[in-house]
């Protein structure tokens, strides 16, 4: 060996030694060693340096490689062990353990049975194979007091659409559902359904089951029938093309075919289908470009500019029409179930507030799960600091503990989870009467997806900050002791506890306003008496011997017809001319025509003149207005005065007070009211209280009399008019029980930290005890706190949920006025029920006898 | 499964293991394999698969001593097991009963200067 021989280069040495394994280093070093000299015989020292990196680099083979892992690193024994010891741990500390499981799984159960909900409104009308080419065509009508839009179009626009603009691909009239009695020789039923143009089942996907899309509705007597109408007819769906059906009594239909029936997904449900030519022959209105009534449906070709499609149809009506308050647009057909609602002419949102406003109560309560798991297992993590220590020692690395305490908080999510759909199975038929729809906790792929992906989710998110928190320690300070809480991460609990009673004080007041104002609506005086009142069809004949044979039952108070449902608009005109009416007042007014009787019956008060009366013979060209209308119209001392409507003077005898037609979400509008019999078609009485039952089978009895052949199909003013706020209802159903389960869960986290506190300063309040501190003193030590956190909770959320509720009641045109007490009211049973959450731990926690804490160390 | 095929490059080495006798080393043997054979391999080659060849059991190692040379390190010295023996005798006789069945290559016709 020469010793000033040129070394072989230290660093590929080191290299070397880096990757090759233990065992092999000092046989490999020698042989390269030996090779370095063989070549540095012969060649040059760089050569050999060279040769010596060739060397080392062709060691980089499989077999001699070091394995980088840890040696002992086993997947399943470290899970089966990180399993084992979360079990242990929630065995210990059940409590701890009960309100995490309940928590989540109560949290997670309500935002699942809120996704069901939302996708189910979601997929409205969604069901069409052209959806996206599907569109409404809709009218914008610029009166005087605002814009309104409307979905009523003249009956010739759909085909004269059609035929002039080149993008639209289909189109098609239909006209509203309405009840019509429908016979198979003796069999008479009510069903629903509509008057629809020849191109209905090329541009709906709704299934036709028999017959021909493109022939069912050409011919003038063909009538579509769902299954199930037929079930009801002829007990089968089998051999009835062909057969007759006749409809009123009047007018035989053969069927032509039969279509599946209409989806629950579907905002439309009726059960047949007749074609619109008969609908024009019997309403000759409605082949007039000026008369809006039926609605209007197109396809409209891929790829067109919508916003340019509207620009170009916004003049199209008034050419047609003259009419130059008239603008046309169109709206995606899907969009008519959420987006339904109009302000002055712009899409206001509709439904679609409501599945926000559910998305956001879902979101937040399983934040406030989330909190939960969150503050306790940050809080109890000193109980597990000595595990971590040990841990460390060890040589765990952080990246294990992180695991473990993720998967620990993953396993628990997903406990929850099998709770909360068990919680959902057994929850789901209330929700479904509450909501009022037909769900059903269906396996679908993205049901699937998006339940597991909710629930890794909440587990990452609540089991984050204690995995990074507790893993982040070192394990000398552990071993020691000497880890102090650190400000921060108290205030991150405060503020997190704070955070979860802000929500829950929001929601608790939303509650009592929505239920606030539900209960005004429903209690507020409509201007009439709807209370008692059956209304039905009028069936056309004798219509003057029926009710005067009617108002001889001895259960009815009076009853009369009128042309008018009393919920919602029916039919208006602008063609009302008046003394002093400028060219540009566009006004419409609605019209009500009723018989003898009607607003007597009704209680409807007049303010000046006088109601229409038997014993005036000139009454039937009078008219009556309401104070709406009178003062749209800027008339001083109206009665007496002469107005002029479609072409004839009628005189003013008098003027109704204002009265509602629809929900109190809209102003009364201007309205007339004419005497005309002949215009009714709605008959109404007012039953003796508590006689209903057997009234209405006298009722039924004598229908059955004068009708025979026509159902008696009666529903009561007041229920019809109670489901006219069905969506507020739900909502302040729903969102009622959800404040509740907030504020449970938020109880929930607030006892455990509680318990914690108590349990913690356990010696401290034995050394206070001994030196004389009260039971009472020791209460309110440990209350301080929480009732101090829960006091800025609320001082955060009165402000924000006073603008919440502000918010929601300006949807309604006659509203509650926001007490100063729902907010008092929401705060104080926040404090309430925080101080006896705590309460029950820290009277607990005062009545310890000191010796038995303080005897042991 | 233990692979207990040998495959060529694997028969040389484990002739070479056997030329060698006790200088049976991965240097050696790669120094070996050059001279014999024309082509040059790496060391890492040759470990490779001497370490393959004992996993087989066709190989048995063991440290030497230590030298002076090579830093005072130790050398893994290779002997050839009676297995790894059987297998290169079934390895040649294989070969050869194939050399005797091909008839333009039977040995009586071909003139290998009486080595065979």
């Amino acid at each position: 060996m020469k010793p000033d021989r040129p070394i072989p280069s230290p660093l590929a040495q080191r290299f070397l030694r880096w990757f090759i394994k233990d065992e092999l280093a000092e046989e490999v070093l020698g042989d390269l060693e030996e090779q370095y000299d063989a070549v540095l015989e012969s060649r040059s020292s760089f050569q050999a340096k060279l040769n010596y990196w060739y060397q080392v680099f062709h060691y980089l083979r499989p077999f001699a490689i070091r394995n980088f892992k840890s040696t002992y690193s086993n997947p399943t024994l470290m899970f089966r062990h990180n399993f084992i010891i979360s079990f242990r741990h929630f065995k210990r500390y059940k409590s701890t353990f009960l309100i995490n499981l309940m928590g989540l799984s109560s949290g997670l159960a309500c935002a699942l049975l809120i996704y069901l909900w939302v996708s189910d409104e979601l997929s409205i009308d969604k069901f069409h194979k052209n959806d996206s080419q599907l569109f409404q065509v809709m009218v914008r009508n610029h009166r005087s007091d605002g814009i309104a839009v409307i979905d009523n179009t003249p009956g010739p626009l759909a085909e004269g659409l059609a035929d002039e603009m080149p993008e639209i691909t289909s189109s098609v009239t239909a006209s509203w559902t309405e009840q019509l009695t429908l016979s198979v020789e003796e069999k008479n039923v009510r069903a629903a359904g509509q008057y629809v143009g020849k191109n209905f089942f090329h541009i709906f996907s709704y299934d036709l089951v028999q017959g021909d899309a493109n022939q069912v509705l050409t011919d003038k007597s063909a009538i579509v029938i769902s299954e199930g109408l037929a079930l009801k007819l002829f007990n089968s769906t089998e051999n009835i093309i062909g057969k007759i059906v006749e409809v009123e009594h009047e007018k035989q239909y053969q069927i032509s075919g039969v279509f599946e029936g209409t989806p629950v997904n579907s905002s439309e449900q009726f059960d047949f289908l007749l074609p619109f030519e008969v609908f024009k022959e019997k309403n000759q209105w409605a082949t007039d470009w000026g008369a809006h009534g039926p609605r209007t449906y197109a396809t409209i070709r891929a790829g067109t500019n919508i916003e340019q499609f509207n620009l170009k149809i916004g003049d199209y009506l008034k050419k047609k029409s003259g009419d130059p308050n008239i603008a046309l647009f169109v709206r995606p057909y899907s969009d008519k179930y959420l987006y339904g609602k109009y302000e002055n002419g712009e899409p206001s949102g509709g439904r679609i507030e409501y599945v926000r406003l559910f998305s956001i109560i879902a979101l937040f309560i399983l934040l406030i799960a989330c909190i939960n798991f969150m503050n306790l297992s940050t809080a109890r993590a000193s109980r597990r600091l000595k595990e971590v220590g040990l841990k460390k020692a060890i040589g765990a690395g952080r990246s294990a503990l992180v695991s473990q305490y993720l998967g620990e908080s993953l396993l628990v999510a997903f406990l929850s989870l099998t709770m909360a759909l068990l919680m959902i199975v057994l929850f789901l038929p209330q929700f479904n009467e509450i909501t009022g729809k037909q769900l059903s906790l269906h396996f679908s792929l993205t049901l699937m997806y998006s339940v597991l992906g909710v629930t890794l989710l909440t587990g990452l998110l609540a089991g984050s900050y204690p995995a990074l928190y507790l893993s982040g320690f070192g394990p000398i300070s552990i071993l020691k002791g000497k880890i102090s809480t650190s400000v921060g991460e108290v205030w991150t609990r405060k503020g997190l506890v704070v955070l979860q009673f802000a929500i829950s004080v929001i929601l608790i007041v939303s509650v009592l306003v929505i239920y606030k104002q539900i209960k005004y609506v429903q209690s507020t005086n409509l201007g009439y008496d709807k209370d008692n009142v059956v209304f039905f069809p009028r069936v056309g004949k004798n219509l003057e011997s029926f009710l005067a044979e009617v108002n001889t039952l001895p259960g009815i108070v009076k009853a009369s017809s009128i042309g008018h449902s009393m919920l919602g608009y029916y039919s208006s005109t602008g063609s009302l001319q008046w003394e002093g009416k400028s060219p540009d007042d566009n006004v419409s007014f609605e019209i009500v025509p009723v018989n003898h009787g009607m607003l007597e019956m009704l209680d409807i008060e007049m303010k000046e003149g006088r109601a229409f009366s038997d014993n005036f013979r000139s009454d039937s060209t009078a008219i009556l207005f309401n104070e709406a209308a009178v003062e749209v119209m800027g008339l001083k001392d109206p009665v007496g005065k002469v107005v002029k409507l479609w072409d004839e003077d009628r005189q003013i005898i008098g003027v109704v007070k204002n009265f509602h037609f629809t929900s109190l979400h809209e102003n009364v509008v201007p309205t007339f009211i004419l005497l005309a019999p002949e215009n009714t078609w709605n008959v109404m009485a007012r039953i003796e209280a508590g006689r209903e039952r057997e009234t209405l089978d006298q009722l039924q009895q004598l229908h059955q009399e004068y009708y025979p052949g026509f159902p008696f199909d009666y529903q009561f003013l007041d229920e019809k008019y109670q489901a006219l706020y069905i969506a507020e209802q739900r909502v302040a159903t729903l969102s009622q029980y959800f404040a509740v389960l907030a504020i449970l869960i938020s109880c929930l986290g607030l006892f455990g930290l509680a318990a914690f506190t108590a349990e913690r300063r356990l010696k401290e309040i034995g050394i206070r005890k001994i030196l004389g501190s009260s039971n009472l003193g020791i209460v309110y030590l440990l209350s301080r706190d929480f009732t101090r956190m829960v006091g800025i909770a609320i001082l955060i959320a009165l402000p924000v949920s006073y603008v919440l509720s502000k918010h929601w009641l300006q949807g309604f045109a006659y509203r509650i006025d926001l007490a100063w007490w729902y907010f008092a009211g929401a705060g104080l049973a926040a404090l309430l029920i925080a101080w006896f959450t705590v309460g029950l731990q820290t009277i607990k926690a005062a009545r310890v006898n000191p010796s038995q804490c303080l005897k042991d160390e | 499964m233990k692979e207990t095929r040998l495959g060529d490059f694997e028969e040389v080495i484990l002739l070479l293991v056997g030329i060698l006798g006790e200088e049976a080393y991965a240097f050696k043997l790669a120094e070996e394999f050059e001279s014999q054979t024309g082509r040059s391999i790496s060391i890492g080659a040759v470990h490779s698969t001497l370490s393959r060849l004992e996993d087989k059991g066709f190989l048995k190692s063991a440290m030497g001593k230590a030298t002076a040379e090579r830093g005072g390190r130790r050398k893994r010295i290779y002997t050839i097991t009676a297995y790894g023996q059987r297998a290169l005798v079934a390895s040649r006789d294989f070969k050869l009963s194939l050399w005797q069945q091909y008839p333009a290559f039977a040995t009586d016709k071909l003139n290998f200067g009486g080595q065979i």
